[in-house]
């Protein structure tokens, strides 16, 4: 029942339903697992057990403290920080470090990548299996989950900040340092 | 969901983190009255030169973290950058810190934490040559004869002779209005070698520095 009726509600209603009455953290759980699935997978080496692990823990953990949910922000960037962070944890406690893990049909990223490094399309075509993935594992960790959550997941600067708890000024600088530093590795990729 | 139900996992209540949330406010509100409060008697020891502030110079560098370190624990604190943080609890400290000092609140801080809190002065002593200063309302010396019972004579350590009034002067800590005493006053000159004292004090008690071989 509550099933059939998680579409007529907003994320925030959902969060006050869910207050009440536990069932309607379904719909939330429902709504935004597989794009959490989805986010960890971008920047992690985890297997999918333990993927399912963190998003499971990640809920479990939103849903203790949906009280504490600040309502001015969009719902998601909290859901969104609670699995960051819980991904993160999980990461250093398995001495594991971060990846941006892309596909070669991913367009948004081409254009990225071209706008500002002076990379040529047909390059990047070329090489994009050979050299991307080698030269985003070269990046900072900082810089690859900004990456992720601009490319990837498609979030604003005010979602960004609120996910890395980062001020909009210093995601904006992040980004554009994770293009220079891209751009030389990539450059001295060529070169050698 | 089920191991949700399972475990019988309910939502923290909402007063916890209402809770958690105005004890931080509480926590950065103090912090920063003790920044200014720090600030205000810190300037009034390095501009009067009357008291040597280094206890109020650390209060001031370990309020100045706190205040920081509790700001940053707040929501939405993240969205600031670093030097806004800083230089916003700095220059309100010092605006708030620096009307305290003009309003001349540091100074009355200062001797009521002094009448108050024992051993403050030992933290916080006061200069030398504070107390040769007459027209500031410091002075000190030995007292050479008694004139009356609210009235004797001291000689400074400049060896100059000042007639002293007591009446209505509070006597603090263990001094005797006898000849050979050592003592301070905090009060008012009212003439070219006399002196009203509100406050009489004992010379030493106050450390190592304020003996009277050290007084220049």
């Amino acid at each position: 029942m509550i099933d059939r009726n998680c579409q007529k509600y907003e994320d925030n209603e959902l969060v006050a339903l869910s207050i009440t009455e536990g069932q309607y953290f379904l719909c939330l759980m429902k709504r935004y697992e597989e794009k959490l699935v989805n986010y960890i997978r971008r920047f992690t080496y985890l297997e999918n057990d333990d993927i399912e692990d963190i998003v499971q823990d990640s809920f479990i953990n939103a849903y203790l403290h949906l009280n504490d949910c600040d309502c001015r922000l969009k719902f998601s960037s909290w859901l969104y920080r609670i699995v960051h962070n819980q991904a993160v944890n999980f990461m250093k406690k398995h001495k594991q470090s971060m990846r941006v893990n892309i596909d070669g049909n991913d367009d948004e990223f081409v254009d990225w990548l071209r706008a500002d490094t002076d990379i040529e399309k047909e390059t990047i075509d070329k090489h994009f299996s050979e050299y991307i993935k080698t030269i985003l594992e070269k990046l900072k960790p900082e810089y690859k989950e900004v990456l992720v959550l601009k490319l990837f997941e498609e979030k604003d600067y005010q979602e960004i900040s609120d996910i890395l708890q980062k001020p909009m000024g210093t995601v904006a600088t992040l980004l554009s340092r994770a293009k220079i530093q891209f751009r030389k590795i990539y450059e001295k990729e060529n070169k050698s | 969901m089920g191991l949700i139900a399972k475990n019988q996992i309910k939502p923290i209540p909402k007063w916890e983190f209402e809770f958690t949330r105005w004890s931080l406010w509480l926590g950065l509100g103090l912090s920063l009255l003790v920044l200014i409060i720090g600030i205000g008697v810190s300037w009034f020891g390095l501009a009067d030169d009357i008291i040597v502030p280094y206890l109020w110079l650390l209060v001031v560098g370990a309020f100045f973290g706190l205040a920081y370190y509790l700001f940053k624990n707040t929501k939405g604190a993240y969205r600031f950058e670093i030097w806004k943080i800083l230089g916003i609890i700095g220059i309100l400290g010092l605006i708030m810190g620096g009307i305290l000092f003009k309003a001349g609140l540091a100074s009355r801080i200062d001797r009521n934490l002094e009448a108050n809190l024992p051993y403050y002065r030992q933290m916080v002593p006061m200069k030398m040559k504070v107390w040769s200063n007459p027209e500031s309302g410091y002075l000190s010396g030995k007292i050479i004869q008694i004139t009356g019972s609210n009235s004797f004579i001291i000689k400074d350590f400049n060896n100059k002779d000042w007639k002293i009034d007591s009446e209505n002067s509070l006597i603090r800590g263990r001094v005797t209005i006898k000849v050979d005493e050592d003592i301070k006053l905090i009060g008012v000159q009212t003439g070219a070698r006399s002196f009203r004292a509100e406050d009489i004090r004992p010379w030493n008690g106050m450390g190592q520095n304020m003996m009277k071989e050290n007084y220049q």
